[in-house]
C-alpha cells in the first residue's frame, strides 16, 4: 500500500477504463426481492450461531473462545486488506467475514494452534472468497475451503481432538477420537444422548446437537433459510445411512447417528444453507442437498476418513454453476409436484 | 520483436523471461507440477529437460535441410525419444536416488510440449546458432521455473531449502505444500505474480 | 515418388541411427543399472538381517506364481535368516516392506519399508524406525496384530501410529500375508535344504561379471 508506483498505474488502468469504473458494484446473489440488506441477514446468522459458540466453550473452555476471537479477527483483517488492495469498498462490518470466521473456528479442534487458526482464516477470506471476487461471486463455502486447506496442512494437528472438559476427568486426557473415528476404526457406538448434548470429542462448535439445532430453527424462524436444504441434506444422509443400517446392522450404525455425530448438524444447517454457494432453483436444490447428503455418509462408511460432511458441501458446491444453469427450465413443473 | 534480425542474445533472453515456459507459455506444466516438491528435484528434471531440447534442437536444426515435412514429426519424437531415453539410462546409473523420487517423469519428458514446441516452432526454421541459444534460454528458464517452484514448496512444505533446515523448530511444515493440491497453488500464484509484472512493466512501457 | 523416397530414406536413417546410439549406451549403462538395483536389494535385506554378510537367492514357483526370499548368511556362512517382500494397498497406494524372518519361523527380526507413498507427515510416519523397529523380534503366532494409544502387551502386537491406522494397520497385514504365503510354500526343511545347494549372490554376480 506504500507502493507509490503501484498506486498510480492501477489509478490510471481504473479511470482508462470510465471515470465511474471504481465505483460500480456488480451485484451476485445473494439477491433479495425484499427490503432486507445483506448486513442485517449476515448479523441474524452471527446471532445464531451463539448457542454453538456458547456450546462450545462451555465443553471445551475458554480456549474455543480464543480461537473463535483469532478467527473472526483474522477474517476481517484479510477481507480489509484484501479489499483495500483490490480497491474495493471496504465491506468487513457487513457481517460475511465475521461468519466465515465463526464457522471456520467452529469447525477446528479445541486445541487447534493460535497460528494455524489465522492461516486457515486467511486463506479462507483471501483465496476462497476476494479472489473469487468476493461476496456473491465465492464458488465454495469459504470457511469449509479454509478447513479443508488446514486438513491438507496440518493433518496431524487438526485430528488431534480433547475431550470435552465435562468428562475430562482423567488427567492426561490429552488425545481422545471423535465418535465417528470410534465407530470406524473401533466398531464403538457413542450414546445418542451424549451427541445430541455435545459432551463428546470433536470439532469445537459441531458437537452440540442442541445448540446448533437452536440457532437453524431460529434462522427458519426469521425466514432466512430454506428448509430444503436443512432438511433435505439430513433426510438424505439418514435415508443412505438408514440403508446400510437396515442392510447390516452389526456393522454399521443407525441412520440418527449419523445425524448427531460430526459436522452432520453444523454443516446442514450453517453451510449447506449457504445463500453464496447454493443452488436457487428447487429442482438445482435438492439435487444438491440429496447428492451432498449420500456422499457425506459413503465417505463415513466407505471411504478412508471418519467424516465426509466438509468434502461432500464443497464437492457439491463445484456443481452449482451447473445445477443453476441446467434446472432452471424445469422450476415451473417441479414446484408444484414437490410442494403439494 | 522489435529487432528485425534479432540477436543470438535475445534468442537467449527470451526464454528467461518474455518467454518463460510454465509461466508465460503454460507448457511443460506436467513435471512443473509432478517433480517439484523439492528444489534438488525440480533441478534434476529441468537439466534433463535441457539437456534433451539441446540436443534435439541442435540436431533437428542441422537436419532441417533434408527432412520430408509430411514426416517430420515423427522424425522430431524419434529423435527426442532417443535423448530422453538417454537420460533416463544415465539418471538410473549415475544418480539412483534422483531417478527414483523422479520415477516416471524423466521417461515423460518425450510428451513435453515444450521439445516439440520448440522442434516445430523454432528450430526447423532456424540455423544452428540461433536454435542452439533458444534452447539454452528455454531449458534455463524451464529449469529456473522447477527450482523457483520447488524452493518455495519445499520451505513451506519440510522448513528446509536444499535439505539445509532453514527454518527453525518453531514452524510446522505445510504438508499440503508437497502434495499435488499444493503444486496447483503455487503454481497459480506464481502465473498471477508473473502476469501482474508484466502488466506493470507494459504500463510503465519498459517492455518493447 | 521423389518425396516418398525422401520420407523412407529420413526415416530409415533416424532409425538406425538412434537404435545403434541406444544400443551402445545401454552396453554402457545397463551393468550400472543392475548393480544399483542390487545394491538396494542387498542393503534392505541386510538391514531387516542384521547379522547377514552376504545372501542367497531361492525361488520356488507354485502354480502360476514365483516367490523368491532371500537366505542371509554370515561371514562363515550358516544362514541367519529370510527375507523376503511383501506389497500390498496402503492408503494411496501400494507399500512394499522388506520383511526379515527368523530362522526359527517363530518371530520377526526386522522390518523395512522400501516404497509408500503415504500422506506425508501421517502415513508416511511408518518409514521412521520409531516404527520400523518395533517390528524386531515380534512373533508372528497366530499373527502380527496392532493396538492404539496404548503400549504393547502382548508379543506379537506393535503400536499403531496415531491418527494413520490405515497406513499402520495395511502395513501388519502385509507383513501377515507374506509371512503365511513364506511358510506354506517354503517348509523349514526344505528351506535349509535349498539354502545349501544355492550359491551366495556375490558369488553369483562376479562369475556375471566373467
Amino acid at each position: 500500500m506504500t507502493d507509490k508506483t503501484t498506486e498510480n498505474t492501477e489509478t490510471k488502468a481504473a479511470s482508462a477504463a470510465g471515470p465511474k469504473a471504481e465505483k460500480l458494484i456488480v451485484s451476485s446473489s445473494p439477491h433479495f426481492l425484499n427490503t432486507e440488506s445483506v448486513p442485517k441477514i449476515m448479523h441474524t446468522v452471527v446471532m445464531a450461531l451463539f448457542p454453538a459458540v456458547a456450546a462450545s466453550v462451555y465443553f471445551f473452555g475458554f480456549r474455543a473462545l480464543l480461537l473463535v476471537l483469532v478467527c473472526v479477527a483474522s477474517c476481517m483483517l484479510s477481507e480489509y486488506w484484501m479489499q483495500k488492495i483490490r480497491k474495493k469498498p471496504v465491506t468487513v462490518y457487513d457481517g460475511s467475514a465475521i461468519i466465515t470466521g465463526m464457522l471456520l473456528a467452529l469447525t477446528l479442534p479445541p486445541s487447534f494452534p493460535v497460528f494455524g487458526a489465522f492461516l486457515g482464516s486467511f486463506f479462507a477470506i483471501v483465496v476462497g472468497k476476494q479472489l473469487f471476487g468476493g461476496l456473491g461471486f465465492n464458488i465454495f463455502n469459504p470457511a469449509l475451503l479454509g478447513r479443508a486447506f488446514m486438513q491438507a496442512t496440518y493433518p496431524v494437528l487438526i485430528t488431534t481432538w480433547t475431550s470435552p472438559r465435562t468428562v475430562g476427568h482423567a488427567v492426561d486426557a490429552v488425545s481422545a477420537a471423535t465418535p465417528l473415528a470410534l465407530m470406524k476404526f473401533e466398531g464403538k457406538l457413542t450414546p445418542l444422548m451424549d451427541l445430541f448434548v455435545g459432551n463428546v470429542a470433536g470439532s469445537m462448535g459441531e458437537t452440540s446437537v442442541i445448540a446448533i439445532l437452536l440457532g437453524g430453527l431460529y434462522l427458519r424462524y426469521k425466514g432466512y433459510i430454506n428448509w430444503k436444504l436443512p432438511l433435505g441434506y439430513l433426510g438424505s444422509m439418514a435415508v443412505v445411512g438408514g440403508a446400510f443400517w437396515l442392510a447390516d446392522p452389526a456393522r454399521y450404525p443407525s441412520p440418527l447417528f449419523h445425524l448427531f455425530a460430526g459436522g452432520a448438524m453444523l454443516g446442514a444447517w450453517f453451510m449447506v444453507t449457504d445463500m453464496v454457494t447454493s443452488p436457487v432453483t428447487p429442482l438445482g436444490q435438492w439435487i444438491f442437498v440429496v447428492l451432498g447428503g449420500a456422499m457425506a455418509v459413503i465417505i463415513r462408511l466407505l471411504g478412508g476418513l471418519p467424516e465426509g460432511v466438509m468434502y461432500s458441501i464443497l464437492f457439491m458446491n463445484a456443481f452449482v454453476p451447473l445445477l443453476n444453469k441446467h434446472t432452471r427450465p424445469k422450476v415451473f413443473g417441479e414446484i408444484k409436484t414437490e410442494q403439494s | 520483436m522489435v529487432d528485425n534480425t534479432p540477436t543470438l542474445w535475445y534468442e537467449f533472453k527470451k526464454g528467461l523471461w518474455q518467454d518463460i515456459p510454465p509461466f508465460r507459455l503454460v507448457l511443460g506444466t506436467c513435471p512443473t507440477l509432478a517433480v517439484t516438491n523439492s528444489v534438488i528435484n525440480g533441478v534434476a528434471m529441468g537439466l534433463a529437460t535441457l539437456f534433451v531440447l539441446i540436443c534435439s534442437n541442435l540436431i533437428v536444426s542441422a537436419i532441417r535441410k533434408y527432412v520430408a515435412s509430411q514426416v517430420r514429426i515423427a522424425l522430431y519424437v524419434v529423435i527426442i525419444a532417443l535423448f530422453v531415453t538417454l537420460a533416463d539410462m544415465f539418471l538410473a546409473a549415475m544418480f539412483p536416488p534422483i531417478s527414483k523420487a523422479l520415477g516416471p517423469y524423466v521417461p515423460l519428458i518425450v510428451v513435453n510440449c515444450i521439445l516439440l514446441g520448440r522442434a516445430e516452432g523454432f528450430a526447423q526454421k532456424n540455423p544452428v546458432m540461433p536454435s542452439l541459444m533458444d534452447a539454452l534460454g528455454i531449458g534455463i528458464g524451464f529449469t529456473l521455473s522447477l527450482a523457483v517452484m520447488g524452493g518455495i514448496r519445499e520451505m513451506l512444505g519440510f522448513g528446509s531449502f536444499v535439505n539445509f533446515k532453514l527454518l527453525g523448530e518453531w514452524f510446522e511444515p505445510w504438508i499440503v505444500m508437497i502434495l499435488p493440491a499444493g503444486a496447483f497453488l503455487v503454481f497459480g500464484g506464481l502465473v498471477a505474480l508473473v502476469n501482474y509484472i508484466s502488466h506493470r512493466k507494459t504500463a510503465a512501457g519498459t517492455n518493447p | 515418388m521423389n518425396s516418398f523416397a525422401k520420407m523412407f530414406l529420413n526415416l530409415t536413417v533416424v532409425g538406425v541411427v538412434s537404435g545403434v546410439i541406444l544400443a551402445g549406451a545401454f552396453h554402457v549403462f545397463d551393468p550400472l543399472i543392475q548393480i544399483n538395483k542390487e545394491k538396494e536389494l542387498k542393503e534392505s535385506i541386510f538391514v531387516v538381517l542384521p547379522e547377514a554378510k552376504d545372501y542367497k537367492v531361492l525361488e520356488k514357483t507354485v502354480g502360476k506364481e514365483k516367490l523368491t526370499v532371500y537366505e542371509g548368511i554370515d561371514a562363515s556362512g550358516q544362514p541367519v535368516g529370510i527375507a523376503f517382500k511383501a506389497d500390498g494397498g496402503g492408503f494411496q497406494g501400494n507399500i512394499g516392506v522388506m520383511v526379515g524372518l527368523n530362522l526359527d519361523y517363530l518371530k520377526l527380526k526386522g522390518i523395512k519399508i522400501l516404497d509408500q507413498v503415504e500422506t506425508p507427515g501421517l502415513g508416511n510416519r511408518i518409514s521412521e524406525p520409531a516404527f520400523e523397529d518395533q517390528f524386531k523380534n515380534i512373533e508372528i503366532t497366530p499373527k502380527v496384530e496392532y493396538i492404539k494409544n496404548r503400549k504393547p502387551e502382548k508379543p506379537n502386537q506393535i503400536q499403531a501410529i496415531t491418527g494413520a491406522t490405515i497406513s499402520s494397520n495395511a502395513v501388519v497385514t502385509n507383513i501377515n500375508n507374506a509371512v503365511a504365503r513364506v511358510l506354506k510354500t517354503f517348509p523349514k526343511d526344505e528351506m535349509i535344504k535349498m539354502g545349501e545347494q544355492a550359491k551366495p549372490a556375490s558369488a553369483e554376480s562376479k562369475e556375471h561379471q566373467k
